[in-house]
């Protein structure tokens, strides 16, 4: 139990996706001027992630291992992604259409998010069962999750704040998230990476 | 959407998002609506470089998000409205629709190892844990739609030239 908890830290704040591996950079600068589009985005990338990590190892272990088809992986991936995305969205709209009207606009978006696929990269080098895979893929999502709602209330006070005219917009936005990179090296050397 | 435009706003009162919207038909009492463009990422400061931009932002899908609404302000087509929906909503809704199946995946799963710790067995049981975590969203969604939770709301008519990002 502590070592799935230690790996589940260790993923989302150690090795973070967004400060600490720099992937997933696009939503992190897009969707982060509201909160609630941040906390919408950090759910569904988490969702998804989470199903790509399962349905990646599964493919990779009894289909791409075992005939030796490892040159297809990346390939293999990126389709991985992209249907889980279409079936997300198919999913939540037959669950409930008065959620997809909400949450829709947010899953297209990570079919281009290489937070997800670079986790799934992650997950197949590191030779991980599905259990401590689902787990990582839950706690980096959780991680990039958490990043995008720090910027995201960062980025809110920045828009009623006196910005000088020459920093205003991406210029202030790119280092409020690099003080936070700096804050999140604090993390560096703990728990089990 | 920006809540903060306005000098007068309330703080006090609750959370509101706001969004665009365009009336394209009306059935009687209802008014059906079409959000305008200008996604969370189509209107961020950086659309114009970025790669997602025309992702979620394109006719067909905005048109797949009508919704509608009680048309109490006799509402004509082609006009433009402001609709709120609730600050607590949006997080609501992506816990019904999120946690619930990833709880249930992973509950299942870490059962099924700990019980069988079989990979095959493990692997099988998440994605019925998924599966009957989809079901339960299923459930709780039409129990917010009944209580009409996750329903947006008419606020304004929109002013000449208004964007959700003005």
């Amino acid at each position: 139990m502590k070592e799935y908890l230690l790996l589940m830290f260790s993923a989302a704040l150690v090795n973070n996706v967004i400060l600490g591996r720099f992937l997933g950079l696009c939503p992190a600068m897009g969707v982060t001027t509201r909160l609630d589009a941040a906390v919408g985005m950090g759910m569904a990338t988490t969702f998804v992630m989470t199903v790509a990590a399962l349905a990646g190892w599964t493919v990779n272990t009894f289909l791409l291992a075992p005939f030796e088809l490892g040159y297809l992986r990346t390939i293999t991936f990126i389709l991985i992604i992209a249907s889980t995305v279409q079936f997300t969205e198919m999913v939540v709209k037959k669950v409930s259409p008065s959620l997809f009207q909400l949450l829709g606009i947010y899953l297209p978006l990570i079919t281009t998010n290489c937070a997800v696929l670079g986790i799934a990269l992650l997950l197949v080098d590191a030779k991980m069962s599905i259990l401590t895979s689902v787990l990582f893929a839950i706690g980096s999502a959780m991680g990039f999750s958490l990043v995008l709602v720090i910027f995201a209330g960062l980025r809110e006070r920045l828009a009623v704040m006196d910005v000088p005219r020459l920093f205003a917009g991406p210029p202030i936005a790119f280092i409020v998230i690099s003080l936070l990179a700096l804050a999140f090296m604090g993390f560096s050397g703990m728990g089990a990476s | 959407m920006n809540q903060f435009a306005d000098n007068t706003t309330d703080f006090s009162a609750p959370a509101m998002v706001e969004g665009i919207a365009q009336v394209v038909k009306i059935d009687g009492k209802t008014a059906w609506l079409v959000p305008e463009q200008g996604s969370s990422c189509g209107s961020c400061a950086s659309a114009a470089a970025c790669g997602s931009k025309g992702v979620g932002t394109t006719a067909s899908r905005l048109d797949n998000r009508r919704f509608r609404i009680d048309n109490n302000a006799n509402l004509a087509v082609g006009e433009r409205v402001v609709f709120g929906i609730r600050d607590n909503v949006l997080l609501k809704a992506s816990i019904t629709a999120y946690a619930i199946p990833l709880a249930t995946l992973l509950l299942a799963g870490s059962l099924a190892q700990w019980m069988f710790g079989s990979e095959l067995i493990t692997m099988a049981a998440m994605i019925a844990g998924l599966v009957i975590g989809l079901g339960i969203s299923r459930l709780e969604a039409s129990r917010l739609h009944s209580k009409g939770d996750l329903a947006p709301l008419f606020l304004r008519r929109a002013r000449p030239g208004e964007t959700c990002s003005s």
